[in-house]
């Protein structure tokens, strides 16, 4: 290699490793309700963010809305309220978020990249009026930018396998309920948790093949025509 | 300050680790959605070899595909049953991968939620179940790519949702098949309790043992 | 760019690779209760171990103390179905100081375990977060500092809402007690070490 191609070479390893440490970051700000920090953390190009049954978000605007409901808990205007309460949050409630597996796509031009994680939670929080404590599983498909030499988010899709409670487990109740929040872009894209048999399209390559992904339905619901 | 040979060695040993730990985590992926095929071709075809909890050692290609196809998938073409749940995290794998290398070897840890049936493997109620244990790996680069070339998961427990690890170790675990029979029998299939550490393919870093 | 500069960059990323297997060998060791292998990750010059509400110890004799006396029972086999333990590190965040000589990060953890109690060997999920540091020595990095801090430590039958914690367990020779111990629901937050990637904060 000459050094040009070294360099090149390295740059896509640092790459990769600023994007592994960019999606574990934004698990723990989200665990620790910091909105203004997860909010950093998005490009001002961001197409979508999608998050379980809450619909679809567009844009930068769109992950404000999201977030600021869905993680703070109040409406996008008083945003600033909600990051001043953050650290008097009463703690019953809240989310662990693991970043497991992660598989980082770089793309052709070394200017975008995708990736795959999955993610297994323990949350706790009301439900129904009641504090309950689940089990969740769920993959992210999402996609980065660099933008003046920072990666960050343009797209986030986080795909529920299953919500369950810790009393009963996923066969028993695979999904606690449907979450739509009050002011989505667009309902949910691909809500088809277990027991559908839904797979989640890969962005990665097959290792040695190479060949791409199709998503596949393997299992039709016997209602469903 | 290093030669300028010496620097592209210690860059590609970094590209080949990370090419390992890809290749295991989408070895994973593709598992959790019974992509049979495509797991069969993750591995080299000189003398690979899978060996899974108590179901026995099966060694080459066409043995693998055997076990992965025809096993674990029920036959070619054969989808999963609905309501099949299998999710094995790919996790805190370290690689030993020298500089220069075209073989290394890698210990993960292996944890996840199925919904499977515990009487065969195939047919009877599907249970909910935690299982985990550790894989002890080993790969080789052919052709500039990474392949699988020896896979072990030693399971340490699969226990009913309802119960825990300590009540209820294993669940469905029925030894080897006797259709589809294995190669060898199972090498290191000592669950908990017994107390059994699968021995660490990595050296101490400090030490050096 | 220069030879010089480059291999400044392949170095820093060997590091974060390195410490990242030091963390996962780690748990590694811990989970097949070779204690004594625990030890020899710490560097000589180590500051301190603090984990869950067993207390802080410092140095590398407090490190021993803590590892090998205290949970190891200086070597004692301890009765397999009495202690499962399985530590998944989990979303490891690694900054290497700019000297290449330090290092801190923040991972978290999983544990599905069986722990001793009172009324006999209980199954339990545990849940917390490390915030540590690392130091380079003679060329290899080694663990200056642990710290692990619990989410929860909760019964399988019951969960972390119902039942976050099972007790308290400080060890009796501890140097200090535990510092910043809040279990769930308590809301404490373990801080970062790091700076926010975008706006540097």
């Amino acid at each position: 290699m000459t050094l040009d191609e070294m360099e090149k070479e390295v740059v896509r390893l640092e790459d990769i490793q600023e994007i592994e440490d960019l999606e574990r970051k934004y698990g723990y700000y989200f665990d620790t309700r910091r909105v203004r920090d997860v909010l950093d953390l998005f490009s001002e190009h961001t197409t979508s963010v999608e998050i379980e049954s809450h619909g679809q978000y567009f844009g930068k605007d769109g992950v404000r809305r999201m977030y600021a409901v869905g993680v703070g808990g109040e409406a996008e205007t008083a945003l600033k309220d909600v990051v001043a309460r953050r650290d008097k949050s009463s703690g019953a409630g809240f989310n662990i978020i693991t970043q497991l597996q992660g598989v980082v796509t770089l793309g052709a031009t070394g200017e975008t990249a995708k990736g795959r994680w999955q993610v297994w939670l323990a949350e706790s929080f009301p439900f129904a009026g009641r504090f309950g404590q689940y089990w969740l599983h769920g993959y992210y498909e999402n996609e980065f930018a660099k933008d003046d030499g920072k990666w960050m988010f343009t797209k986030l899709f986080w795909n529920t396998t299953f919500f369950t409670r810790y009393e009963t487990g996923w066969i028993v109740q695979p999904i606690v309920g449907f979450l739509p929040m009050p002011n989505p872009d667009t309902p949910p894209t691909a809500f088809h948790p277990y027991p559908s048999g839904y797979h989640f399209p890969y962005s990665f390559r097959h290792p040695v093949t190479g060949e791409e992904d199709a998503a596949v339905f393997r299992y039709r619901h016997p209602m469903a025509t | 300050m290093a030669t300028l040979e010496e620097l592209q060695a210690r860059i590609q040993r970094l590209d080949d680790i990370k090419q390992i730990e890809q290749l295991q985590k989408i070895y994973g992926y593709y598992m959790d959605y019974a992509e049979w095929q495509k797991v069969v071709d993750l591995f080299s075809d000189k003398d690979p070899s899978v060996e899974e909890a108590d179901r026995g050692v099966y060694k080459g290609k066409e043995r693998i595909k055997k076990y992965f196809i025809d096993l674990l998938g029920g036959g070619p073409g054969k989808t999963p049953r609905p309501g099949w749940l299998s999710i094995m995290f790919q996790l805190q794998g370290v690689v030993t991968c020298d500089i220069s290398a075209t073989t290394a070897k890698a210990r993960w840890y292996g944890m996840g939620m199925e919904a499977k049936p515990t009487t065969s493997l195939h047919e009877g109620e599907l249970r909910q179940t935690w299982i985990s244990g550790v894989y002890e790996n080993e790969y080789v680069k052919e052709d500039g790519k990474w392949k699988i070339k020896k896979l072990h998961f030693n399971l340490t427990f699969r226990t009913p949702y309802e119960d825990g690890w300590l009540k209820v170790p294993v669940v469905g675990q029925t030894g080897p098949d006797s259709k589809i029979l294995p190669d060898e029998p199972p090498t290191a299939y000592f669950p908990y309790p017994s107390g059994f550490h699968l021995p660490v393919s990595f050296k101490h870093p400090i030490t050096g043992k | 760019m220069d030879l010089e500069n480059l291999e400044k960059q392949v170095s820093l990323l060997e590091d974060i690779h390195e410490i990242e297997c030091l963390q996962r060998i780690y748990a590694y060791y811990f989970d097949s209760h070779q204690y004594d292998k625990v030890v020899d990750l710490f560097s000589d010059n180590a500051i301190s171990a603090e984990i869950e509400s067993h207390g802080v110890f410092y140095g590398k004799e407090g490190i021993r103390r803590f590892y090998w006396d205290n949970i190891g029972k200086k070597g004692q086999t301890m009765p397999p179905w009495m202690i499962q333990l399985l530590i998944i590190q989990i979303g490891g965040v690694v900054d290497v100081d700019p000297d290449g000589v330090n290092a801190k990060a923040r991972f978290q953890t999983w544990l599905p375990e069986v722990m001793p109690s009172a009324a006999g060997p209980r199954q339990v999920w545990i849940h917390g977060y490390y915030e540590n540091e690392y130091v380079k020595e003679k060329g290899k990095w080694y663990f200056s500092k642990i710290y692990w801090n619990v989410t929860f430590y909760t019964t399988y039958e019951t969960g972390w809402l119902r039942f976050p914690m099972l007790g308290y367990f400080p060890f009796p020779d501890y140097d200090a007690p535990p510092t910043n111990f809040h279990p769930y629901p308590s809301g404490y937050h373990v801080p970062y070490h790091f700076m926010h990637p975008v706006t540097g904060e």
